[in-house]
């Protein structure tokens, strides 16, 4: 009777870590107001993973907490590979601690959540052009290479451009999919669904010659075809400014 | 080599068999040596198009299993005598054919004749794919309406991935576009889709528009393929698109709905 209301389940999500190179408070709170000043809106209780790889075990976990949840981030717990005796110290302290899927592919004994480590671009600028900085939140994705198709992508076919940007020299059928994890360029028209940043690339874009798709999504963001009206029928692109689709004449 | 030539189109009720019969006559009258084979195993439909229901005896399926010998299935067409039928069977279902034995039977096929022409079920299930497997080349035969143009699209891309030629990685079929049932009436009141809608979305070569005709079912009924109507419009764009297919440069005619004259205006005709 009891499991009638709830249910639990493995899922797996994209998570932000933040990795300390320091353990000198002060230094994280200047670094960290910075970088909030580059994108509030996406940093706003962003839920994130601090991995304390990188520094010595007598950091203050207390007050990293602390810090990271007054700059409005949402704090799910430690993670990075460190001793057993530190985990047990962490939990200890009544934080939990989060194993990676690949250190829970060695250790998988205790700790059965599998969190993805794997991080969203965070600003447009690129990291390394901020001053030095102790604290770093994510690196940048490495650019995307082209996956090319020439021809018409016909009514029931798919085409994923895995880790790729995705060009396509045709149209793109009603009833068809393309799906990249980076951006997707149709030098024709496109006519049926289009998928970019398919596994959380904020910065992704759709490019098409003539907009008649009947869905466009960006890092799971979607429209439909009604969605679509202004830029119907004519060169278009489709971005996503914070958490809102806007489409733009292309010519 | 014979040319294997199959006509689909995904949705059914187009006019695929009227245009194999019509094809299939067509390519005979020119002299050449044409065998039309019916695919659609358990709706067999081709025969009462050709008019020939009454002297089937043996079918594909019978030639499949080793009943029958293609000599004995073959039915040679009464008008034109380069033309063989080869019907479907009636009581089988598609199951009945596989990929190795179709592929013998048209082998054999074509030390004999020139043209193979293979009339596809409807649908994108197995039947469908043993008709296209072997195919050099294809008509999608469409009709000017989205439905029709979306599976027709939906065929294109099994033409593409799930044909011999595709699976050898040979030069891909060579596609052809035939538009039937058109009415240049209708599109010019804006209720059925254009050749340029339709060439726009299927993007493949325009092979021939079929005006609509009260004599395709005239036809159909007294298992005269419309071909042999060379009074009628369907008639003669059937012709055109034998020539065409021939490699002839042939205008396109019944494009434009036709203005009335004085007379059928002042009669009301």
């Amino acid at each position: 009777m009891a499991d009638a209301s709830i249910e639990f389940k493995g899922s797996s999500f994209t998570l932000s870590v933040l990795h300390l190179k320091t353990t000198t408070l002060v230094d994280l709170r200047e670094d960290l107001i910075n970088k909030i000043a580059q994108a509030p809106e996406f940093f706003y209780l962003l839920p994130i993973i601090v991995d304390i790889e990188r520094v010595d075990s007598s950091i203050d976990y207390q007050a990293v907490k602390l810090l990271v949840e007054e700059l409005k981030f949402t704090f799910v717990g430690f993670t990075g590979s460190v001793a057993k005796e530190q985990k047990k110290l962490i939990r200890d302290l009544g934080f939990s601690f989060v194993n990676s899927a690949s250190q829970s592919a060695n250790n998988s004994v205790n700790n059965k959540a599998k969190v993805d480590t794997s991080i969203k671009p965070v600003a447009a600028k690129p990291a390394s052009a901020i001053k030095t900085q102790p604290v770093e939140v994510a690196p940048q994705l490495a650019l995307y290479t082209d996956k090319i198709h020439r021809g018409q992508i016909r009514s029931g076919q798919q085409i994923y451009a895995k880790g790729q940007n995705l060009v396509i020299i045709g149209s793109v059928s009603a009833g068809a999919e393309v799906i990249a994890d980076g951006n997707i360029h149709v030098y024709g028209s496109l006519r049926g669904r289009a998928i970019a940043g398919a596994k959380g690339h904020h910065q992704a874009q759709i490019y098409c010659q003539n907009l008649e798709a009947e869905l466009v999504s960006i890092n799971g963001n979607y429209w439909l075809s009604e969605s679509m009206e202004q830029h119907w029928n004519s060169p278009a692109y489709i971005h996503l400014s914070d958490t809102e689709l806007v489409s733009s004449k292309l010519i | 080599m014979a040319r294997i030539i199959v006509v689909t189109s995904g949705k059914g009720g187009v006019g695929k068999t009227t245009s194999s019969a019509a094809i299939g006559i067509g390519l005979a009258l020119k002299g050449h040596k044409v065998v039309l084979i019916d695919f659609d195993i358990g709706l067999r439909n081709l025969d009462l198009i050709m008019g020939c229901e009454r002297r089937v005896v043996y079918d594909f399926v019978n030639v499949i299993n080793g009943e029958a010998t293609l000599n004995q299935a073959l039915i040679k067409d009464k008008r034109v005598s380069s033309l063989s039928i080869l019907p479907a069977s009636q009581t089988r279902d598609k199951d009945a054919l596989n990929k190795e034995n179709v592929g013998k039977v048209l082998e054999d096929l074509g030390e004999r004749f020139d043209y193979i022409i293979c009339d596809s079920p409807a649908g994108i299930e197995a039947g469908a794919m043993m008709a296209l497997y072997y195919a050099d080349e294809a008509i999608v035969t469409t009709n000017p309406e989205v439905s029709s143009v979306r599976d027709s699209d939906r065929i294109l891309g099994m033409l593409a991935s799930r044909s011999r030629r595709a699976e050898l990685g040979l030069e891909p079929i060579k596609e052809h576009l035939l538009l039937t049932r058109y009415s240049p009436k209708r599109v010019a009141e804006g209720e059925m889709l254009s050749v340029e809608d339709v060439e726009d979305i299927l993007a493949i070569p325009l092979l021939g528009v079929i005006p609509e005709s009260q004599a395709v079912l005239k036809a159909s009924n007294a298992g005269e393929p419309v071909i042999l109507d060379t009074e009628s419009d369907a008639g003669k764009a059937y012709q055109d698109v034998i020539d065409r297919l021939l490699g002839e440069t042939v205008e396109f005619r019944f494009l434009v709905a036709e203005k009335k004259g004085i007379l059928s205006r002042l009669f009301g005709g």
